[in-house]
């Protein structure tokens, strides 16, 4: 209890101090979020009356008890660059990029998690090799750049995929938002050519993210199996005679799961952030477009909502990674 | 002594000494890595052609001359022209100047703060280590780039305060590095012995403990170079980062955009420029990882 | 039917499916537009202040009055079927149609009318200067703008304006001529600290207006969508439904109208637009705009106080090459403050007589007492060409020795560093309002009171500390002079004085560039209009 108390407020501490960080980072903004709403023309009159309806010319530690009692009632306030509540966007963005993103760890994943095994197992061949070298591409290659590649080629030279965006123009409003996952509410419906087409704007932009993480995944399983395979019960293992197969994948494998459980869950928080640059790029109407967008529109709620919420879930994330860990390793209890 | 000879001799005088060792011998492994070896040729040619940059790039970077935009790769122009008519094959040579550039001052700043603060809070411990840990983890809970975008945001773009913002989330993972290696010698008894003699604490860290941490801050740091150098990208093609002229990559990279179907040359240059070094530094790292840490 | 093959081959290994590219012309109608609705904040009339809102919101809300499609300085009859000046010039009365609806299909009165004029002045976004620059202000405009029956709209002046002038300036197409519903506004009103926000927030996302469409849907950065009024007073509008989609890259627009996934493109940049000249299933409609981008030197600065440096930048910008390059189907080279099209302007040789001359300017710098050069600094936006031209004048003024340094940034933080004075050298752009020299010149040459103190951010030539009492009262005599050829003779004066020695240098007046398939017929574009309901499929 004692501990839970104290892991507890641990995590409250930081949840305080990353507002502390956001709000300060919000303050700091040289944009002032009253000249992106009255605009270029407005007399001063104006200008100061939109300052003080937004509170504005409060001092700043009472500003900042205002946003952590905003904060705290779920109040994430008006995206000025929008004219929506910060909630109701982000309610609207979020699902585009966990679709966006979830697919991209299934391909990172089903990719990943293989070659990783496959290096291990033969360690030093041509596949491990070739493993580590596609590996490290994935983490050298700007993913923004590989979008602008991927488009050229794929969209507007061969016309094999969507292009930017999530749908074409004519299949827009055809499907009902129920999950906001294009895919999932198209194929509830019955709306196969919307799928078919919400598929072809999907794949490129998610296989691109994938590969990121599909690097970072591989390596991760070569190094988990690695350890495994070095461990002495697999050496007796293997001295009994049974075959390599069922050494690696009942043995090897079967215990390294935990811990590839949390490294997805991780390479997934960190798609997150590769989401940013890759919507751009693919105009996909998801969190990362929307926090540059409110980033270049200066809009201070928005921008500040967004890297709370990743900072958010980054920490979930990362409690649940810790988690599993102390559950699995003795070591660290 | 000889260096040489203070690297290969049998019998160590210090810990110091010994960790040095370690890191000459992992050299020796390093230089029959191969791919490690190509990482280092990659690094070594960005670093020449930065240096000679000026003599290699045949006209200057902001060079425009509107009667020649966009023109596709040829002999004249290797690369081709971009959209005011620059030669992009000089904007590319001259940029590794950039990047190199904020690369290196990142890790500058990062790796010392860093250091500081981790061996300081693996050190003292208490209440010390917990305050400032806490502060590392709210800077570990945010993914860099988006905590890059905002301290960009907020300071201004241009590529310093591009430099400052990266910096900013470059620290914490060397801090916490530099906690746990600290956290593993500081009840060795030569600190032991250095303390009951009366060493300072600030002795203590800045003699003995962070000599010790330094091979392994190095690695970090070859390591995180790849990641600096995307993240610096990714704000320069956002509009964050180094003002126009410069020919920063990223920032090539975004005009490209606007030329998609009509001319890919834009960005395939400054792209591979990128793809080039930030992969050169992670064999390099990579390599060094490996040569430091025979357990992989 | 494709399902099960894609089902299966939603797998890992799939990872590019090319089964042929999907082409599919837009319903007949439908009219689908793409644009980049980044800009896009709000559709209340009383605050928009960019050009993807006005263009939307004018298909949503007709104005009193609208400007002749032939000549632009002609008012003709919308929703208001006449009006009259009284014999002192200070009164001005419209009668509205009796069979004006809002979309609910309640009547529109005139007590609409007057409301939203209030409403419009009260809450006083930059759009009010519409109104308050003549004359009208918070604490008169309920007396000034009365509805004394359903269909009579009086309207109180302070001086006796020229009637064409007053008409075209404040009431044709123009947002605050506009008609909200006031019961709506009323009950959707947010209170803060005691004050109404008279259903901002509410029109914000939905205004409610008498118009041919309205808004059913707008997803940020995404999607608009708007759906014709049935009991529309005026013609029909073609379209049943007109969707704007949000496409912000000039690349992806351009294959879009290509494929014909939509009809209208409204974000191509130069080298899409030259590309798709040559194709035959797209038109491009350019239209010139009553709008500039422009430097502004800061006078308040010692080395831009000197008129000869101001001159000097005039011969850096190379306006023939840019005009063959850069600013093809971006705009016009222009170096005068008045905008082609506007009553009073010079015309094309005349409004623009720079050419690139590096020894020119050179000269004019040493004389100023710089014969080395200086160092400046340059802020700019982002967007669009912005960075270019910056590049193009820094580029030519390093050949001279003037070292500009650019720093570019988000338009709110532009705009923010112009209204507080901060900057040496300020890239950015303005629209007018209305087709008449003293629109510009009213903002742009005329500045009230100079003073840091005085705050009179809306006025550029305030920002950059430009001051002349001798404009000033010319540009006074401007306004009020009745006969147009001696308008039009002070307004030429006061061009040619601003063209040397004022802090502005224009580069080019606004082109819009729209390109539409080709099976889009009788679609009507002027500067005022983008008239989505005559487009015909």
């Amino acid at each position: 209890m004692g501990r839970f108390l104290s892991w507890l407020g641990s995590i409250l501490v930081t949840l305080l101090g990353l507002m502390m960080l956001t709000f300060f980072i919000g303050r700091m903004l040289p944009i002032d979020p009253v000249a992106a709403i009255i605009g270029d023309q407005a007399d001063q009159a104006t200008y100061l009356m939109v300052k003080h309806q937004l509170g504005l010319d409060r001092s700043v530690p009472v500003q900042f008890l205002f946003y952590l009692r905003d904060m705290l009632h779920g109040d994430l306030g008006e995206a000025l660059f929008t004219g929506h509540r910060v909630a109701d966007d982000l309610a609207h963005v979020f699902p585009a990029t966990v679709e966006l993103a979830s697919l991209a760890i299934v391909i990172g994943a089903g990719i990943g998690v293989p070659l990783g095994v496959v290096a291990a197992v033969w360690k030093g061949s041509w596949i491990d090799q070739l493993a580590r070298v596609v590996g490290l591409l994935g983490f050298s290659s700007p993913a923004f750049w590989l979008g602008l590649l991927g488009l050229m080629l794929f969209y507007a030279t061969l016309g094999w995929v969507g292009g930017p965006g999530r749908l074409d123009i004519s299949f827009m409003d055809e499907v009902e938002p129920v999950t906001g996952l294009m895919l999932v509410d198209s194929a509830l419906q019955g709306e196969w050519e919307v799928f078919d087409n919400a598929w072809r704007h999907i794949i490129l932009p998610a296989s691109i993210l994938g590969f990121a993480a599909m690097a970072y995944i591989s390596r991760m399983t070569r190094s988990f199996m690695l350890d495994q395979l070095s461990q002495e019960y697999i050496v007796a293992a293997r001295a009994k005679g049974l075959s390599q197969g069922r050494v690696v994948m009942r043995h090897a494998f079967g215990n390294i799961l935990v811990q590839l459980v949390t490294v997805i869950a991780l390479a997934y928080a960190f798609l997150l952030e590769g989401a940013v640059l890759t919507e751009t790029v693919f105009a996909w109407p998801g969190f990362g477009h929307y926090l540059t967008a409110g980033l270049l529109a200066g809009d201070m709620n928005a921008v500040l909502s967004c890297v709370l919420i990743v900072g958010i879930i980054f920490i979930a994330l990362n409690q649940l990674a810790d988690f599993l860990y102390r559950r699995l390793d003795p070591r660290t209890r | 002594m000889t260096l040489r000879e203070y690297l290969t001799a049998e019998e160590t005088q210090s810990a110091t000494q010994a960790r040095w060792q370690a890191l000459y011998a992992g050299w020796r492994r390093l230089r029959g890595n191969r791919l490690a070896m190509i990482g280092a040729v990659l690094v070594t040619s960005l670093i020449l052609l930065a240096v000679f940059a000026p003599e290699i790039a045949p006209y200057g970077p902001d060079e425009e001359s509107l009667a020649d935009r966009l023109l596709p790769p040829s002999t004249a122009h290797l690369f081709g022209t971009d959209d005011l008519g620059r030669d992009i094959f000089s904007r590319v040579v001259l940029g590794s100047r950039i990047t190199l550039m904020t690369a290196c001052l990142v890790a500058a700043i990062a790796a010392p703060l860093g250091l500081l603060i981790g061996t300081v809070a693996g050190y003292f411990g208490g209440f010390v280590d917990v305050a400032l840990m806490r502060v590392n983890d709210i800077f570990l809970s945010f993914p860099s780039l988006i905590l890059a975008l905002g301290f960009v945001a907020g300071l201004g773009p241009g590529i310093r305060n591009a430099v400052i913002a990266i910096a900013l989330t470059a620290w914490p993972p060397i801090a916490r590095l530099a906690r746990a290696e600290t956290l593993t010698i500081r009840r060795a008894d030569y600190i032991s012995a250095v303390r009951i003699q009366g060493g300072s604490s600030f002795r203590i860290i800045t003699r003995h403990i962070v000599p010790m941490c330094l091979p392994s801050v190095i690695v970090r740091v070859t390591l995180n170079m790849a990641g600096i150098v995307l993240t610096a990208a990714g704000l320069g093609f956002l509009g964050l980062g180094a003002q126009p002229p410069a020919p920063e990559w990223g920032a090539m990279l975004s005009i490209g955009r606007s030329h998609l179907s009509g001319a890919w040359w834009l960005s395939t240059a400054p792209g591979v420029a990128i793809l080039f070094t930030s992969l050169g530094f992670n064999l390099l790292g990579d390599g060094l990882r490996d040569a430091l840490d025979p357990r992989s | 039917m494709v399902r099960s093959r894609h089902m299966l081959c939603a797998t890992v290994a799939a990872v590019l499916l090319a089964a042929g590219p999907s082409r599919a012309a837009t319903p007949k109608d439908t009219l689908v537009m793409a644009w980049n609705l980044d800009a896009l904040i709000t559709f209340d009339p009383a605050q928009i202040g960019e050009v993807n809102g006005n263009d939307i919101v004018s298909n949503v809300c007709d104005t009193l009055v609208r400007y002749d499609t032939q000549d632009f300085s002609k008012v003709v009859p919308s929703m208001a079927q006449s009006w009259s000046t009284s014999a002192d010039g200070l009164t001005l009365t419209f009668k509205l149609r009796p069979d004006l609806t809002f979309p609910d299909g309640s009547k529109a009165t005139a007590a609409d009318a007057a409301w939203s004029m209030q409403r419009f002045v009260k809450l006083g976004f930059g759009n009010s200067a519409n109104l308050t620059q003549w004359g009208f202000n918070r604490d008169t405009i309920d007396s000034a703008i009365t509805a004394p029956d359903d269909t009579t709209l009086v309207v109180k002046l302070d001086k006796p304006y020229p009637e064409g002038l007053i008409l075209s300036a404040a009431f044709a197409q123009n947002d605050a001529a506009m008609i909200l519903e006031k019961s709506v506004g009323e009950k959707n009103a947010k209170v803060v600290d005691g004050k109404s926000d008279l259903g901002n927030a509410f029109f914000k996302t939905n205004p409610v207006c008498v118009g041919p469409y309205h808004v059913s849907k707008w997803d940020a950065n995404e999607v608009v969508v708007l759906d014709r009024n049935d009991k529309y007073w005026g013609k029909k509008p073609n379209s049943r439904r007109v969707i704007v989609r949000h496409v912000p890259e000039s690349g992806a627009e351009r294959l879009l109208l290509e494929q014909g996934d939509i009809d209208v493109a409204r974000l191509l940049k130069t080298e899409d637009l030259v590309a798709l000249a040559s194709n035959k299933d797209i038109h491009i409609e350019q239209t010139e705009m009553q709008g500039f981008q422009y430097f502004a030197l800061n006078m308040a600065d010692p080395i831009l106080a000197k008129p000869q440096v101001r001159e000097a930048f005039r011969y850096l910008i190379d306006y023939d090459e840019l005009g063959r390059t850069l600013l093809q189907y971006n705009g016009i080279p222009r170096a005068s403050l008045v905008p082609e099209g506007a009553f009073g302007a010079l015309d094309r040789k005349a409004g623009q007589p720079f050419k690139l001359d590096l020894a020119k300017a050179k000269a004019l710098i040493a004389e100023a007492g710089y014969p080395d050069g200086f160092e400046m600094k340059m802020i700019l936006s982002v967007n669009n060409i912005s960075p270019n031209l910056a590049q193009h004048l820094a580029s030519n003024a390093a050949k001279i020795g003037i070292k500009i340094s650019l720093e570019q940034m988000a338009d709110a933080q532009l705009f923010t560093r112009g209204r507080a004075r901060e900057f040496q050298i300020q890239e950015v752009g303005w629209g007018a309002g209305e087709p008449d020299a003293d629109s510009m010149i009213s903002r742009h040459a005329v500045d009230p009171d100079p003073r840091a103190e005085a705050k009179l951010a809306q006025y550029p030539s305030w920002r950059v500390s430009f001051y002349s009492k001798e404009i000033n009262d010319k540009a006074e005599q401007a306004k009020m002079e009745r006969d147009p050829a001696k308008r039009i003779a002070l307004y030429h004066e006061i061009q040619e004085y601003m063209m040397h020695n004022g802090p502005m240098v224009y580069v080019y007046q606004t082109i819009r560039p729209i390109a539409y398939r080709s099976n889009v017929k009788d679609f009507l574009i002027n500067p005022f209009t983008v008239d989505y309901g005559s487009a015909v499929k």
